[in-house]
């Protein structure tokens, strides 16, 4: 990983290890249709309002950030979204899930409803447009679908499967239904298996990552 | 909002050519050529031998520039093949070289390489490494000096000369004539007696000399480049002989030719939007904004665009080489580019 020349604004881009899938994939999925702003690695605690010479160097700090290349690790990158909110608003979208961690045994389920506080002046409210949920590592859920948002890209990705490799799977909904994997070769020779499940809320950009263990209960 | 969708025209393809120096010094001429010990004593040296633009026994990187190779139609010039000491007459690696290009070059087995009206029965022949060459080769960037002893003869393809484009097989076609960059230095460029110097094959990487037009004498345009037609091919390999021509002439040009297909997303930021950041260093856990400064004159830094498709599958990432800042008095048009 190295750092970009900032002597020049340039943009810096490349295909995530979901694009090169997809693309390879041929089936049309792989198209852009849409974008996100985040700002990764912005520390805002840089960001000094009481500098001596005045606001246009209340961000100098940060406008001087050396920032790093592209990773294209899908669940690495764009952690930190950009959202439109009205102006004046004061508190920002943050996300709850009901849980800072989840354990699941093998073969066990569980149903994850996110809620976002603090949106459009609700205190606690669930997003129209549902959440996007992304598990690290697909391999070690047996399902993970969401459900309550039926348009039909949503169908599409709720019934998606990809097998193999380390990758991730996406899905979308107002709820999100998972299930732990009963393949037992993939725990070889361990307790249990990680990974992180990101959810994000798609109308407010709020996100949350926690990790995800699922215990091997099956010998 | 944190999504926002692309227009139909945000989205542009694009596929643009690309020229650049053929070798791999990264410059217009290659003057030094090497062949390897090892290559030419193995079983691949009886059938060519790999050009390099610096000496393999030195230490010094060194990377294939072309291959070069020798073909006769009836095998002359060549030991014959002698499986289990079993002699077959007329079939040897340089017959094999023949057919290959006859086949490569004509999808034709029964016909002879023909060189204006001349025909030939034994080539020599330039490969260019497919790493250097990548998708084609630019016809009009070809130059070769070949020297045997005190003749000289400069060749060039004749794209800059030529009205129509004439294709066989293996592609686009040109003639290699005495010129320089694509022309001929006087009339056609081809040999008095001979026929042209050989043809060049831009779409596979290929030049194809006519050895006849080389082995002739200088009063007759040739440099009378030695050949050995023996049929057991006891003494020089004609691979060899050749080799020392191009070493002895000491400059060679080539341009290679790609094209490289982008995709243009063009990333458009309304001064309403986008302007604030979800970043835990913004907010308290609660939510609230860090500076109270940011709640009338929010401020947000763009470090990252996020490319995904309708399922919300992040498929691209572009990186800003600095932060861009973001607040409701400025708008982005950010312009990525992804090569295929």
């Amino acid at each position: 990983m190295g750092y970009l020349d900032n002597s020049i604004v340039t943009v810096d881009a490349i295909l995530t290890k979901k694009g090169r899938e997809l693309l390879a994939r041929g089936d049309g999925s792989f198209k852009i249709t849409q974008f996100a702003l985040s700002d990764d690695e912005i520390d805002y605690t840089l960001y000094n309002p009481n500098h001596p010479l005045g606001s246009a160097y209340y961000g100098e700090a940060i406008e001087s950030l050396p920032l790093l290349e592209a990773f294209p690790d899908e669940t690495q990158i764009m952690k930190y979204k950009l959202t439109t909110l009205p102006r004046g608003t004061a508190k920002l979208p943050i996300l709850d899930i009901g849980y800072t961690a989840i354990r699941l045994k093998q073969g066990a389920s569980l149903a994850i409803t996110p809620q976002t506080l603090n949106y459009l002046g609700s205190s606690q409210t669930f997003e129209a447009g549902g959440y996007v949920a992304t598990i690290a590592d697909a391999r070690v859920l047996q399902t993970f679908n969401g459900v309550g948002i039926n348009t039909p890209e949503a169908e599409r990705l709720n019934s998606t499967t990809t097998l193999g490799t380390n990758v991730s799977k996406t899905a979308i909904g107002t709820s999100i239904n998972i299930t732990g994997t009963t393949i037992n070769t993939l725990f070889a020779g361990q307790d249990s298996l990680q990974t992180t499940i990101t959810v994000i809320g798609r109308d407010s950009g709020a996100r949350v990552t926690v990790p995800l263990t699922i215990v091997k209960v099956n010998n | 909002m944190s999504f926002k969708r692309l227009d139909p025209e945000d989205i542009s393809i694009s596929a643009e050519s690309v020229v650049a120096p053929l070798w791999s010094v990264g410059e217009k001429y290659l003057t030094t050529f090497f062949t390897s010990s090892a290559q030419v004593a193995s079983s691949t040296g009886d059938f060519f031998y790999e050009v390099y633009e610096n000496d393999t026994d030195l230490a010094v990187p060194f990377h294939v520039q072309f291959a070069i190779t020798y073909g006769h139609k009836e095998g002359k010039g060549a030991a014959p093949y002698a499986s289990s000491g079993n002699i077959v007459d007329g079939k040897s690696p340089s017959s094999t070289i023949y057919g290959q290009y006859r086949n490569l070059i004509f999808g034709d087995e029964e016909v002879d390489f023909m060189f204006g009206n001349v025909a030939s029965d034994d080539i020599y022949v330039i490969n260019l490494d497919r790493a250097r060459y990548k998708e084609k080769l630019l016809p009009g960037s070809f130059n070769l000096k070949l020297k045997q002893g005190s003749n000289i003869i400069e060749l060039t393809d004749n794209s800059n000369d030529s009205t129509t484009v004439s294709y066989v097989d293996a592609g686009r076609v040109y003639d290699i004539v005495s010129g320089s960059d694509g022309s001929a230095y006087s009339g056609t460029g081809f040999s008095s007696d001979n026929g042209s110097y050989g043809k060049f094959l831009p779409d596979v990487g290929v030049v194809v000399l006519n050895s006849k037009a080389l082995q002739a004498p200088a009063s007759e345009e040739g440099i009378a480049l030695p050949s050995n037609h023996t049929d057991n091919g006891a003494g020089t390999s004609n691979i060899q002989y050749f080799f020392d021509t191009i070493r002895f002439g000491a400059s060679s040009s080539l341009q290679s030719e790609e094209t490289i297909s982008s995709n243009y997303v063009f990333v458009r930021v309304r001064n309403s939007e986008f302007n604030y950041s979800t970043n835990p260093s913004n907010i308290t856990s609660s939510g609230e904004l860090r500076h109270d400064i940011m709640i009338n004159t929010p401020q947000a830094y763009i470090t990252t665009v996020g490319m995904y498709n309708d399922n919300n599958d992040l498929v691209g990432v572009a990186k800003l080489s600095r932060p861009l800042l973001k607040d409701f008095t400025k708008e982005a048009l950010i312009r990525i580019k992804l090569d295929y």
